[in-house]
């Protein structure tokens, strides 16, 4: 597909132990696209938390990454540092733990787990937006030079091209604090509001009074434009209020004085109430206004142009400005600019095709055994700079398989010598001990030790594997040289100033706590928490089970991710509240085109939540399809056992149960890692594994059963029974 | 099962109450249920619903704040709060009518004398219901306390009868006598020790938390034999072989540790261990659900097996209602302490009433996409769904053997819509 936000490939993982090394997870591949909700299922210890702990990078520290490639946006996740994952994870793919009690803090109140990501990671976006929109433009002036535009109009375009940025930037920013101070304000008045609706009393002069002071740093000649009379008549009338409190409030603040011992708190007259609730009103109508396009405004106002509002809307002076951006300033630098990534775009492809070129070399010369390690170091040099050369630094969208080349490709070769070094020595020992063992047991000693199996990998598959990445990128590339010709560079150009108005608007992006607060009720309120006003401020404890998985969803979201991952998060809940915390992620996922993996053993989840399901067994996805595809057509003995195995309410008869457990990953088997407790079992399935069979374009099943060459088997009745009679079921509800 | 009528544990008006600062949780209020020797008995509901408290009452690790259980027609627990409460009301309409009384007499001097007479009556009434309450709690009490003692009793007496034949039968051999003798003491010593209530089991839901760590499986499983008095090493060692064997494990288990096992082979130790006491009924609460998948449905199909073979009645407490409408025979479904539907399992999954028990059922995920694309849950709201601020509900019989938290007009509705 297309659209893949991740891809897994080939991953690998084992953990070291006191028993040995345990293989969690074997050699696993899968992509997931935006805006599906791919399902993990497995026993525990298949090693479906594992893969969605690694895409995360929170792994043990006994854990080994033995190989593969986590693609996200242009990064191996499995390669960054810890720096660069610090702003992925949380940031762009979340996670939703099992237990929500172990997983929230129980000494921090709730509202402040929510807005810390929030506050952290504006303060990180802003640091990065700036270097981003920076690098980008010292790119781009390069490139704009390299195609031949005049050096010094290029310098000076450019150098304008920032400098009415960051007039823009002034402008954006003024708006922006204003635009804040409202907002804080109708959440102060909300506050306030549902304080005065559960018979709260305050000190209601210095409400008044704050409200006023923050109401009078409401003013951007942007922002209030058209409402300037309306907000100093709101002033007006506020300060009147607390003029009046003085003289009215006097007896009854006596009374209170000598009922409470306290001063100032007094009931809130109906008439303070309503004029707040127009003030609520009409600063929502402030901030509802539609936004300036201040990347244009700043420009005009470099030049000099009039960008005062009077008499225009808002809409209109963001068209006058953009046809005099456009006349004087922005089709030259376009035309300039084009030219620039036309340049780059044209030099990647040269790039590209030097690459497809001498992709040949190396494959001739991992072909055969032999090379030494100097040579191949060389070549790893060579190709690295080959790929430099051909990516395309301005491309918006960044090509994840070339940025993550040079990693994938060193670590190929790496692996490739360090298997060739340590084959030899893992079967000396392994031959050395079982000639020990043996040796024992011929003098008939009992023997109480088993000898630990070898690890010998096929150095074949190695070399293999160090092909398959250059081929990957090759035939990409081939692709990209195919469709070059009806590139519009013109429309790549423009989504790249996007790219500067984007990152310039984040670097000005602030968010306050008042606001993180706002966002972060409103999330609560999103996520089905009632009364979030008062549960912003509890602790942990004081939710039940289901509010507390709810709020570790509403953390997880707290960042707007791409990727939601899922892990058990309702294994510990009951039914009713299990299918509400189903239908929220569900609703969540449709509205924010959330890519979501979902971890489960329960099937009825899998069926509810999935898009595609892999079956994981014993580190291995054994089966991989589309939910219909696996619950209609299962092909995997071990599928089969997984839907015959659990009771559905029509089930009477005894249930099919895989017999044993698990197998000890410290020794993983030799053949199909089910075989032993597969009724189906053929003889080969003990001695090798079976590959990925292709059932149908997007079905894929491990096991020999569907080799050609294999008996039939037909698929248990109970599996059989239970689909004709789930067909009826929602034939029966169709009817209705 | 259904020929079999003998009513093995009856639960009448249970309820619990737990102390919460000056507030007070009705975990379980007013639940009423009768268990048949040789039935599954399910027992459904949103976590924190009382079905685990209901368990536990049943095996005594509370006291019970109010209501008794029987089980073998013996009563084994006993609350005391609603005669208290029946005493403290009636004092209290004592005095008012007293106090009504003299009122009168201040007005009216001349019918000083009847109001003396009412003053009477009223205090008589009152002593009355006192004397009757303290008698029930008296009796509640002595229940509670005595019912262990009163069944090692018989058990004593029915071992001295059995053995008063053979006694009279080897006199004169003064070894053969002797031997007896020694083999009656030691009995009855065991026998004294057998309390009632170990003839209810548990199996706890977390197999890793409920079995001690240092111990071995042996001591795990035999330690209720030796709590009981028997001292036979080989006789334990026999028994807990048996129960390992009968439960899917080998005799080489029997010296390792819990540590050592997976979790459905801990959850078979957690039985081996429950099932060694050789009780009547055993209380399973949420046995597979800290389980996989795959080793669920073993626990499940062992469960089934004891229960053919030792003849056992079963609690069953779950969330898991494929699996419990599976297994049990009758289903109980509870809501915040009260017990709202109780019926056979089909009939419950078929013609559910109640609409929590409706909500219950349309929130059961099935394996199947196409069902699950067109499932709508029905979302249950007491507040909106019942009045009862005029009408008082209780539990009523629909049709036979199934019962509903209703009250008049609700059952008028439930019986419209099963067109009775």
């Amino acid at each position: 597909m297309a659209d893949n936000i991740l891809q897994v490939k080939n991953l690998k993982i084992s953990f070291r132990t006191v028993g040995g090394t345990v293989k969690a997870v074997r050699d696993i591949s899968f992509n997931l696209a935006r805006g599906e909700t791919l399902a993990i299922v497995g026993e525990s210890g298949s090693g479906k938390s594992v893969t969605s702990k690694a895409i995360l990078g929170i792994l043990a520290g006994n854990a080994i990454i033995e190989g593969g490639e986590i693609l996200y946006d242009g990064k191996d996740l499995l390669r960054i540092s810890e720096d660069d994952m610090h702003r992925i994870r949380g940031d762009k793919i979340s996670m939703i733990f099992q237990d929500p009690l172990s997983s929230l803090d129980p000494i921090v109140k709730i509202g402040k787990q929510i807005t810390e990501a929030m506050m952290l990671k504006n303060k990180a976006n802003r640091r990065a937006g700036r270097r981003e929109f920076n690098s980008m433009l010292a790119t781009l002036r390069q490139h704009m030079k390299a195609a031949g535009g005049d050096a010094a109009k290029v310098d000076e375009l450019t150098k304008k091209f920032d400098s009415f940025n960051t007039e823009a930037l002034k402008l954006e920013g003024a708006y922006n604090a204003a635009r804040t101070h409202a907002e804080e304000l109708v959440a102060d008045i909300e506050d306030f509001l549902f304080r005065v609706e559960h018979n709260q009393k305050f000190d209601l002069r210095r409400k008044l009074q704050s409200f006023l002071k923050r109401l009078r740093l409401v003013k951007d000649d942007f922002l209030t434009h058209g409402f300037d009379d309306a907000i100093s008549a709101a002033c007006e009338e506020l300060r009147g209020m607390i003029a009046s409190l003085g003289s009215v409030f006097d007896v009854m603040r006596e009374w209170l004085r000598r009922a409470t011992g306290r001063e100032n708190e007094v009931e809130v007259p109906r008439n303070v109430v309503d004029a707040l609730i127009s003030l609520k009103q009409l600063l929502q109508n402030v901030t509802a206004q539609p936004l300036p396009n201040f990347f244009r405004i700043g420009y005009c106002k470099l030049a000099g142009q009039d960008i005062s509002l009077d008499g225009r809307s808002v809409e209109e002076l963001n068209a006058a400005a953009l046809e005099y951006l456009d006349a004087d300033f922005m089709n030259e630098f376009l035309a300039l600019a084009t030219a620039g990534v036309r340049h780059s775009a044209q030099l990647a492809l040269e790039g590209k095709r030097a690459f497809v070129q001498s992709a040949e070399r190396a494959r001739s010369f991992f072909a055969e055994d032999g090379f030494a390690k100097k040579d191949a170091h060389a070549l790893c040099k060579q190709f690295n700079a080959l790929v430099d050369a051909s990516i395309d630094r301005l491309d918006t969208v960044k090509d994840s398989l070339a940025y993550t080349f040079r990693q994938s490709f060193r670590s190929a070769v790496n692996r490739y010598f360090y298997y060739k070094k340590r084959n030899p020595k893992e079967e000396a020992r392994f031959a050395r001990q079982t000639k020990k063992r043996e040796a024992l047991i011929a003098k008939g000693r009992r023997v109480d030790w088993k000898v630990v199996p070898k690890v010998v990998m096929d150095l074949d598959e190695e070399r293999a594997n160090i092909i398959a990445v250059v081929d990957r990128l090759a035939a990409k590339y081939e692709a990209d040289i195919a469709s070059s010709a009806g590139v519009d560079y013109r429309a790549g150009c423009v989504a790249l100033v996007d790219f500067f108005k984007e990152k310039a608007s984040q670097v000005v992006y602030r968010v306050t706590e008042k606001m993180a607060r706002e966002r972060a009720i409103k999330l609560m309120e999103e996520v089905g928490i009632p009364e979030p006003r008062i549960r912003f401020y509890q602790y942990p404890f004081e939710f039940s089970g289901g509010m507390r998985q709810r709020i570790v969803i509403a953390i997880a979201l707290a960042a707007n991710p791409d990727i939601l991952i899922c892990d058990e998060p309702t294994t510990a809940l009951d039914v009713t509240i299990q299918a509400q915390i189903l239908e929220l992620i569900n609703k969540l996922k449709a509205e924010r085109n959330l890519s979501v993996i979902f971890i489960t053993h329960d099937l009825g989840v899998v069926a509810n939540m999935a898009d595609r399901v892999a079956v994981m067994y014993a580190g291995k996805i054994v089966e991989l399809g589309t939910a219909d595809d696996i619950f209609y057509d299962p092909r995997h003995p071990y599928t089969w056992a997984l839907l015959s195995s659990m009771p559905d309410l029509d089930t009477n008869e005894k249930l099919d149960a895989i017999p044993g457990t698990p197998p000890n990953m410290i020794y993983p088997p030799k053949g199909d890692a089910f075989a032993e407790r597969n009724k189906y079992a053929l003889k080969i399935d003990f001695e090798e594994q079976p590959p990925m069979f292709k059932v149908s374009e997007t079905h894929y099943a491990a096991t020999w059963l569907l080799h050609p060459d294999a008996p039939r088997v037909p698929v248990p009745k109970v599996i059989t029974d239970r689909i004709a009679n789930m067909k009826k079921l929602t034939g029966d509800s169709n009817g209705k | 099962m259904e020929n079999n009528n003998e009513v093995l544990l009856r639960v009448e008006h249970l309820c619990q109450y737990f102390k919460m600062g000056r507030k007070e949780l009705k975990a379980v209020d007013d639940v009423s249920f009768e268990i048949k020797k040789g039935e599954v008995f399910g027992l459904v509901g949103e976590s924190g619903c009382g079905k685990t408290t209901t368990g536990r009452s049943i095996i005594k690790l509370y006291d019970i704040t109010s209501g008794n259980i029987y089980f073998k027609g013996q009563r084994i627990c006993a609350g005391t709060r609603s005669y208290r409460e029946e005493i403290s009301s009636a004092k209290a309409a004592c005095r008012a009518e007293i106090k009504e009384a003299k009122e009168a007499a201040k007005a009216d001097p001349s019918a000083k004398r009847q109001a003396e007479e009412r003053i009477a009556a009223a205090r008589r009434r009152c002593a009355e219901i006192v004397a009757r309450n303290n008698a029930a709690i008296a009796s509640a009490k002595r229940d509670h306390r005595t019912c262990d003692r009163e069944y090692a009793q018989t058990l004593v007496d029915e071992l001295k009868r059995e053995y008063e034949p053979k006694l009279a039968a080897s006199s004169g051999n003064e070894e053969q006598l002797k031997k007896l003798k020694k083999e009656l003491r030691y009995k009855c010593s065991v026998a004294r020790k057998t309390k009632l209530i170990t003839r209810i089991q548990m199996i706890f839901q977390d197999p890793i938390a409920s079995l001690n760590p240092r111990m071995t499986v042996r001591e795990i499983v035999s330690e209720g034999l030796v709590i009981n008095g028997i001292k036979d090493k080989k006789y334990i060692d026999e028994q807990v072989y048996e129960m390992l064997e009968l439960v899917g494990l080998v005799r080489e288990h029997a010296g390792r540790y819990p540590h050592e096992f997976s979790g459905g082979q801990r959850q078979r130790i957690g039985i081996a261990r429950s099932v060694i006491m050789r009780p009547d009924m055993i209380i399973a609460d949420e046995p597979v659900s800290a389980l996989d998948v795959s080793i669920q449905a073993q626990v499940i199909n062992l469960l089934n097996e004891l229960r053919e073979k030792l003849g056992l009645t079963i609690l069953f407490i779950a969330h898991d209602l494929s699996v419990v409408k599976y297994f049990s025979d009758r289903i109980g479904v509870m809501y915040f302490g009260k017990m709202v539907e109780l019926a056979p399992s089909d009939e419950i999954f078929a013609h559910p009433l109640h609409p929590y028990t409706r909500s219950l059922l349309s929130a059961i995920p099935l394996p199947d996409p196409r069902y699950e694309k067109q499932r709508t849950r029905i979302i249950y709201n007491p507040i909106a769904e019942h009045d009862y601020s005029v009408d008082k509900p209780s539990m009523r019989e629909i049709t036979p053997g199934h019962f509903v938290y209703c009250n008049d007009a609700e059952e008028r509705k439930y019986r419209e819509q099963l067109g009775l």
